[in-house]
């Protein structure tokens, strides 16, 4: 544990690497979700239309 | 969208920002995961592989918009004019994006956050052309002449893009890469990215095309649902 902490104060771009890719995760799964809740709501509509 | 491209743009993503921000730069590359030194770029060359590929979303981005546009004026689709606000709205984003991750890029290459470079004074003269196509929009209530009206302006306005982004940047000297006195010749991309460091940047290409391909579909559904359901309110 503290070798990984020893290093990463040397190499702190590893750090922003792990920054940029939780934030990309994030983006990620919202993106997700959204098109499901979309798709869910397309849905719907279609068929109260051909209610 | 297929859920396997959704896998593939996660993937693309992942790659591009492991190898865009982890990869060392050195001096003379030995592996392929090393990068070579662009000279006058050193670390600050990462910037590559993330704002221009923003860059290039927001030409993508108002070429859509205009193909949706002329779409419109030839089938007067209100959906169409949908996909094509949606575009235009990505389009902004993306150029506003390209605008702030070169500036502070700018800060420490240049020394300045604004320097009016050929390159930044006309993406500024980009953003305000496509920035006051919002300020029509809103102006008009009328749903088809606003459509029409947009679809229009969109058209000429993407008459500028190629100038703008493509030409003049190029023709001028001035401080961005690529210049016409960048004294390296030539673009960054063709000449002085090795093997590694071009799969690398069009990975980020790929995966940005992906993205804004997602998010533009994401953007214009909504919007036709939102139109849809207040015309239900409106005629019930």
């Amino acid at each position: 544990m503290e070798n990984l902490y020893n290093f990463l104060e040397k190499n702190s771009i590893f750090i922003v690497l792990f920054i940029v890719l939780i934030i990309w995760l994030g983006i990620y799964l919202f993106l997700w979700r959204t098109d499901k809740r979309l798709a869910k709501i397309e849905k719907e509509l279609k068929e109260k239309e051909n209610e | 969208m297929n859920k396997y491209i959704k896998f593939l743009l996660m993937v693309l993503m992942l790659i591009a920002i492991i190898a865009g921000i982890a990869f060392p730069i050195v001096a003379k590359p030995e592996h392929w995961y090393q990068f070579p030194v662009i000279p006058g770029l050193e670390e600050k060359a990462r910037i590559i592989f993330f704002h221009v590929p923003s860059a290039w979303l927001s030409v993508l981005a108002f070429l859509t918009a205009m193909a949706y546009g002329i779409r419109y004026l030839k089938k007067n689709n209100l959906d169409d004019d949908a996909k094509s606000n949606a575009a235009l709205q990505l389009g902004m984003l993306f150029s506003a994006l390209a605008t702030i991750t070169g500036s502070v890029w700018a800060k420490f290459n240049w020394g300045s956050f604004w320097n009016w470079d050929p390159r930044e004074t006309s993406i500024f003269v980009l953003l305000l052309i496509y920035g006051s196509l919002f300020a029509l929009r809103s102006a008009i209530e009328n749903e088809d002449k606003r459509a029409r009206l947009s679809a229009v302006y969109s058209i000429i306005a993407f008459l500028t893009v190629p100038f703008f982004i493509f030409i003049m940047p190029r023709i001028m000297s001035g401080l961005h890469p690529g210049s016409a006195d960048d004294n390296s010749a030539g673009p960054i991309v063709d000449f002085k990215m090795d093997f590694s460091m071009r799969v690398v940047f069009f990975i980020s290409m790929t995966a940005f095309t992906i993205l804004y391909y997602w998010m533009w579909r994401l953007a214009y559904k909504s919007i036709i649902i939102k139109e849809k359901l207040s015309n239900k309110l409106i005629r019930g």
